[in-house]
């Protein structure tokens, strides 16, 4: 079978948030990763997927977890259709080193990840998209195809190569956001756009929420087509908006006149390589210090009632040390407190009605202990439990980890 | 069907709702796919989300096969009636139940038009992006059902790009939420899976989609060309300036002649006609079209025709949204196709296409969205003339070979329901065909819920080919085909 030769012993760096898997196994093929799953849920045994293990932490605590298996030799681009403008790439590939061969050809895919490691098979498993979801949306709205390795051994295609496709069930989309709980991910593909013509960030400097959050409501209902529009507020309460327009020179001159008028404040202008690292570090802040990670979601017009929520868990003693968000309603806010603070802080969060889908992404093991992660079950949960019962029915992906 | 059965659903849904009469029962045998026929035992019309939990009970229960169906648009026999089953028509779901401009949400039920989505929020600049030609009469649960594109999707996707939440009720019977109208509901895309599974799945009783701001600014441009690898190189060229069009439409000269003879469109007699549309900041239109204009040129277009007003524009998407019924001008019948394939493949494939008309003997005009490389081959041919009902489908199922044999697909976005299961084993393995079995078992063990589509099956007695018939929708000027 060859399939022993891509079998070691787990180390620590092979801890699954603070659980060391007795064996770990890096498949070099995608017939060997089925056979490897198959041959696991023959034998009951607890599997996580593992890409560059960059957020391989999000999840429940696990209680056992018996194999990890992990994509890093799974990392080739298969195809770069770049007449198609579409692209195929092994799960294992990092989102960095692909968007580097796709800038080869003038194009590249619209997802930024706070993380250097990650690659695109995690990237479409956890459906983490940065600021840039604002124009093109997240992961699963730029997949157009997929290779699947089922707990029973099999190899499956959904979707296809071209943009355009309506046939057959898109279980692409299924997995999407699935945190390695219904299949392992083989491949991807997805359509890619070409990298604009020139690029400008406006940054807005606020004293508070509120003024902020009546500009953005204003360029809302604007014309201006941003690529990206985001929020950032620093752990001193400074307030920041991030407006990206990126296309051809004149209209993002035009446009950022157009931004100017609406904006209160005086906002300063980035290009080039400035700019770069200025969406960088906003993409990175969150996790770039320790603390609790938590992510949550609200309505757009909502922004306003988002901080003073905000500021009524800093009333509470939690310190809320970095908080950034796109602008249509999603965003992560880093917590730092002792675990009754935290504890509450979460509750005070999840009790709110202006803001919903509340999950701990980083937190210590004791305080998953003490909140759950993913929060109240949804109905498309309790729909994905009934797939997951087809697609493994041992139980093994991911058990006890992920959202279903 | 059994009165003790029929009892039950007027029971359940009250009299007038359950239709039994079989000259009332005619309108539903058929979708926009006409050849495929078959008589429903009922046709229920549930009035709320509660009739369609109680009539899928009934069903679950009894044992029924149930279909549901919008308006009756679909071009795959996605909403054909199954023997011995009823038809569940959405037609009275039609309420617009919420506007929420400053979020950009609009919650419907099913049955209101997709065009009527863009008429409540148009005073206030907004627009429901997705624009299938049927968008005049078009539900917008059937889109959902079908995952229905449009001329536009090139730049901004299809339905399910644009559909946030649904209410859905489940083969079972229950009734379950499924997305949000708030972002990064975490777990499994569940949405994605029901949105464009053809009715097989669920049957949505209530949406919440996003609309969009209106763009800035529109241009529109037509340039023809003495070739299609002309044109094709004007596309890709476009595409490597690193613009991408709102929309990018192909005609080809027979396609060309019948718009004329229909609707006098005034196009230019060419080999190929280019339509290429831009939208966006006024900024980056007009640079960006003079881009597209020069590149036009540049590929040896003999004439560039651009559209100066509202009307001169809406003149050219006329003739090119009508470009399917006007085949009717100039052949007895045609067969529409929908394939895909990589948009570089599209003059290797067409070159294809025309091999096939001259060795089978029938004119096939060809219109397609150039940008997404989604072909429409229209299959001109005469039912009078014996085998010729037969060739055409045969020549239709060929051109389906081509687009995979080139990397694409067997449908762009008219959907495989029962007219295209068979050519699932072309796309996709066994194995992956059983995959899907499997998600399909999970949710409808009974194999009640829109049996006979999208997964392959042995042919069905009386699925027959037959000739294009005009729908009742087009017959009243209503809707075109797309």
């Amino acid at each position: 079978m060859g399939v022993t030769q891509a079998l070691r012993q787990g180390s620590p760096e092979d801890a699954v948030d603070g659980v060391v898997p007795p064996v770990v196994a890096v498949p070099e093929s995608p017939e060997e990763l089925a056979q490897i799953l198959a041959a696991a849920a023959l034998d009951n045994q607890l599997t996580v997927v593992r890409g560059g293990g960059s957020k391989i932490g999000w999840g429940r605590v696990a209680a056992r977890v018996d194999l990890v298996i992990g994509t890093q030799k799974l990392d080739q681009l298969l195809a770069h259709r770049y007449g198609d403008m579409t692209v195929t790439a092994q799960a294992g590939m990092s989102l960095a080193s692909l968007n580097r061969r796709l800038a080869e050809h003038g194009q590249y895919l619209p997802i930024e990840s706070a993380f250097e490691q990650a690659t695109v098979g995690g990237i479409v498993a956890t459906n983490d998209a940065g600021p840039m979801r604002h124009r093109f949306g997240t992961p699963r709205d730029l997949l157009i195809g997929v290779t699947l390795a089922m707990t029973d051994g099999r190899l499956v295609k959904a979707g296809g190569t071209v943009v355009k496709n309506v046939a057959g069930y898109d279980l692409g989309k299924l997995v999407s956001g699935s945190h390695g709980t219904l299949a392992a991910i083989v491949d991807v593909t997805f359509k890619l756009l070409p990298v604009p013509l020139a690029s400008k960030t406006l940054v807005a400097t606020y004293a508070d929420g509120k003024a902020l959050a009546h500009d953005v409501a204003v360029l809302h209902g604007s014309q201006v087509e941003f690529t990206a529009f985001d929020i950032s507020v620093s752990d001193q309460g400074r307030c920041i908006l991030l407006m990206r327009m990126a296309s051809s020179p004149a209209a993002i001159d035009a446009q950022a006149a157009q931004a100017r008028q609406v904006v209160s404040s005086a906002p300063t202008a980035v290009s080039g390589d400035e700019e770069r690292a200025l969406w960088e570090e906003h993409i990175r802040a969150p996790w770039a210090l320790g603390g609790t990670v938590v992510r949550f979601s609200w309505l757009p017009s909502n922004l306003p009632a988002v901080f003073s929520l905000l500021d009524r868990v800093r009333a509470h003693g939690c310190r809320v040390t970095m908080f950034t968000a796109r602008t249509s309603g999603a965003g992560l806010v880093r917590l730092e407190g002792d675990e009754p603070v935290l504890v509450g802080a979460i509750g005070a969060l999840r009790s709110s009605e202006h803001v919903g889908h509340v999950v701990l992404l980083r937190a210590s093991r004791t305080l998953k202990g003490q909140v759950d992660v993913w929060g109240k079950a949804t109905g498309a949960n309790e729909v994905a439990r009934v797939l997951k019962r087809k697609f493994d029915p041992a139980g093994i992906l991911n058990a006890g980890r992920g959202p279903i | 069907m059994d009165h003790r059965l029929v009892d039950q659903f007027r029971r359940a849904i009250g009299r007038e709702a359950v239709l039994s009469d079989p000259v009332q029962l005619v309108t539903y045998e058929c979708d926009a796919l006409p050849h495929l026929r078959s008589l429903p035992e009922l046709v229920l019309l549930p009035q709320s989300a509660a009739d369609v939990q109680a009539i899928v009970r009934i069903c679950d229960k009894e044992g029924i096969p149930f279909v549901a169906r919008g308006h009756g648009t679909g071009l795959s026999g996605g909403a054909l009636p199954v023997p011995g089953g009823v038809v569940i028509s959405l037609a009275k779901l039609n309420r617009v139940l919420e506007v929420d401009i400053p979020n950009q949400r609009v919650t419907v039920e099913p049955g209101v038009t997709n065009l009527e989505i863009t008429r409540c929020v148009a005073p206030s600049g907004y627009y429901y992006a997705p624009d299938p030609s049927s968008q005049q009469v078009c539900s917008l649960g059937g889109n959902v059902a079908e995952n229905s594109g449009g001329a536009h999707c090139l730049k901004y996707g299809f339905t399910v790009h644009h559909i946030l939440a649904v209410e859905a009720v489940l083969p079972n019977g229950e009734l379950v939420q499924i997305g949000s109208p708030l972002a990064d509901a975490p777990g499994p895309d569940v949405l994605g899976l029901l949105v464009g599974s053809e009715g097989t799945l669920a049957i949505v009783t209530k949406a919440v989609v996003r609309v969009l701001r209106k763009p800035e600014s529109v241009q529109t441009l037509l340039a023809a060309f003495n070739s299609i690898s002309e044109a094709g190189a004007a596309v890709s060229d476009i595409i490597a300036a690193g613009i991408v069009p709102a929309a990018v439409e192909m005609m080809d000269a027979v396609a060309i002649e019948a718009a004329e003879a229909a609707v006098h469109p005034n196009f230019p007699s060419a080999d190929t006609i280019l339509i290429v549309e831009l939208d966006g900041p006024s900024a980056e239109v007009s640079e960006l079209f003079a881009v597209v204009e020069s590149t036009c040129r540049k590929s040896g277009a003999t004439r560039v025709e651009i559209a100066q007003d509202e009307a001169q524009r809406a003149r050219i998407w006329k003739g090119r949204k009508a470009a399917f019924a006007a085949m009717g001008r100039i052949s007895p019948n045609y067969y529409v196709q929908d394939g895909v394939v990589p948009r570089t493949k599209l003059p290797e494939v067409l070159g294809r296409i025309r091999e096939l008309e001259k060795r089978e003997g029938l004119r096939i005009g060809n219109v397609f969205h150039a940008g997404d490389g989604n072909l429409h081959p229209l299959i001109c041919y005469d039912e009078r003339i014996e085998g010729q009902s037969a060739l055409a489908e045969k020549v239709a199922g060929e051109i389906l070979i081509y687009c995979v044999e080139a990397g694409g697909s067997i449908t762009g976005e008219h959907g495989v329901g029962a007219d295209k299961k068979e050519f699932m084993p072309k796309m996709f393995s066994e194995d992956s065909l059983e995959v899907m079995q499997s998600v399909r078992d999970a949710l409808d063990p009974k194999r009640l819920c829109n049996p006979g589509k999208v997964l392959p099956t042995p042919r069905l007695c009386g699925e027959v080919p037959g000739p294009y018939r005009e729908h009742p929708v087009e017959r009243a000027g209503l809707g075109e085909r797309f």
